[in-house]
């Protein structure tokens, strides 16, 4: 078992070596950005548990893949595969168990708990083959891969929007128009197999410009109601509405260009940064997105010429 | 027509593919044989365009990519994707506009449920489906009979031979020497990176027969089986 959590330790730290950062160095601000989103998310809204909660959930989720879980069946006893399943889930959870203690969310906190035990005993896997339905099947692949793994943070987003009006808090709308918008990043972070962009007939610029063509169009399936309800319920705020839209499409922007620039690479620190200041000043991007338009033609000449 | 003139990959100092000269024309079946790690799918991937090289690669296809359908050994599929998804994505990179996958699908795949709970034999051939769906010009199939039912294996054979007489040209790679027998025109043998020997179909009988001799050899009798 130790050499297990070993290996673990070698493999992650693997991992932050390859988008350059030091394992140690990493870690330290993985944990200053959680206690920073934290805070901020405390004071914004009063749903802070639920979202530490399901980003915590998120992470255990990825750890109980079913093919992981059979593999490690595989290799240990049935007790130490399930004590080894507890000890990693905790291992996540208690730095969110520490944040939500400390802010009472006492609650939330056991209910977190419980559920990442229950995930390392009992097994994700289910012989009920139901294929999620998609609005994004004619044109696969991130939107439909995407919407499949996080459906259900869109009607979350939408039930944030009704209890946005009915609560009269315009700040809340807004979060939940951006939280539709960062799921939609989400579907950008990670690189392609070379197969599915060889296999285009097209040169990178056309590529590219397709590739935004049906970001920006697929994306408005959810995100336009949400814009146009916001937009009728606070019309006094219709250009702040517009405002935060035209933000969403240009960072939406921002990561295909962001992923294509470093490809067949993961998107690496320095595009953490360029995406940090971003933030903080938006209309930097009018500048960075050609920069990384032209990057990404460069890195996807290879495959297609 | 394909025309490979000098082709040399490396990588790093080691030589995958040395000074390889090949010609495969329209209308032919070509087969490509050798051991595991002989180069075979390092030279498909030169043709496709996947893999930097040295040396030259000429057709009158311009640019050839795009009209090369390439099956790989192990097709990778997306989690949560589906067969008619995967068919769909793979038409429209190539701007081909098919709107009922069913009438041509010819496996009976289930199109509905998600590619990567497929079978290893069922992923294949949804990925033989896809390329023929992009309407190509040339196929280069690394090990399509891997893993795949022996009603598919005839049905793979008989769509390579319509595909020969479509004019089409096909390089294909397998270690059932027999599929080979039936549809390739000519077999390359590659040894270690470079070509030793150039088969044609007269002489197929005889190429199995010198492989047989030098894989087994005696490597079975030192086991000392007992």
């Amino acid at each position: 078992m130790k050499e297990y959590f070993n290996l673990q330790i070698k493999l992650i730290g693997r991992k932050f070596r390859e988008i350059g950062l030091h394992p140690i160095l990493a870690i330290i601000l993985l944990m200053v950005a959680l206690i920073a989103l934290s805070i901020y998310a405390y004071k914004k809204t009063e749903f802070a548990p639920y979202i530490l909660s399901f980003l915590a959930l998120s992470f255990i989720m990825k750890l109980s893949e079913v093919k992981r879980n059979e593999f490690l069946k595989t290799i240990f006893k049935s007790n130490e595969h399930i004590k080894i399943r507890i000890i990693e889930n905790l291992i996540l959870t208690i730095p969110f168990l520490i944040i939500l203690l400390f802010f009472y969310s006492y609650f939330e906190a056991s209910l977190l708990l419980l559920i990442s035990i229950i995930f390392a005993i009992k097994s994700m896997k289910s012989d009920y083959k139901f294929t999620i339905p998609t609005p994004y099947f004619k044109k696969p692949f991130e939107f439909t891969i995407g919407f499949r793994k996080t459906f259900y943070l869109i009607p979350l987003a939408y039930i944030l929007t009704v209890i946005s009006i009915s609560v009269n808090n315009f700040n809340l709308g807004i979060f939940s128009f951006l939280l539709v918008f960062v799921v939609y990043f989400s579907y950008y972070f990670k690189p392609e197999e070379e197969y599915f962009v060889w296999s285009f007939d097209a040169n990178p610029k056309s590529f590219l410009l397709y590739k935004i063509k049906t970001a920006l169009m697929q994306s408005t399936y959810f995100v336009l109601p949400i814009a146009l309800t916001l937009s009728y319920f606070y019309l006094s705020e219709i250009l702040l509405v517009l405002l935060f839209l035209i933000i969403g499409y240009t960072f939406l922007i921002f990561f295909i260009v962001a992923k294509y620039s470093t490809y067949p690479d993961e998107i690496g620190i320095v595009q953490g940064i360029i995406l940090a200041l971003s933030i903080f000043f938006p209309p930097i991007l009018l500048m960075i997105i050609p920069l990384l338009f032209n990057q990404s033609q460069k890195r996807l000449n290879y495959l297609l010429q | 027509m394909i025309e490979i003139k000098d082709l040399t990959k490396k990588y790093g100092d080691k030589i995958v593919l040395k000074n390889i000269n090949l010609q495969f024309n329209k209308g032919k079946v070509y087969g490509i044989v050798g051991e595991n790690g002989a180069g075979k799918t390092t030279l498909f991937r030169c043709i496709s365009g996947l893999e930097k090289y040295d040396g030259e690669i000429k057709s009158e296809l311009n640019p050839l990519k795009n009209y090369i359908g390439l099956l790989l050994t192990n097709p990778y599929f997306f989690t949560r994707i589906t067969g008619r998804e995967y068919l769909q994505l793979l038409c429209n990179a190539r701007k081909i506009k098919i709107e009922d996958f069913e009438k041509q699908n010819i496996f009976n795949l289930p199109l509905n449920q998600y590619a990567s709970t497929y079978s290893t034999g069922m992923k294949k051939k949804l990925a033989i489906t896809a390329i023929l769906l992009q309407k190509n010009k040339v196929f280069i199939l690394d090990e399509p009979y891997n893993g795949v039912d022996i009603q598919s294996n005839l049905i793979i054979t008989e769509l390579i031979l319509e595909l020969k007489k479509l004019n089409k040209t096909l390089i294909i790679s397998s270690h059932i020497f027999s599929t080979l027998n039936d549809t390739c025109d000519e077999i390359h043998l590659l040894e270690k990176g470079e070509l030793i020997k150039t088969v044609q179909k007269e002489d197929f009988k005889k190429l199995e027969e010198e492989m047989k001799t030098t894989a087994i050899g005696n490597k079975v009798k030192k086991m000392n089986l007992k």
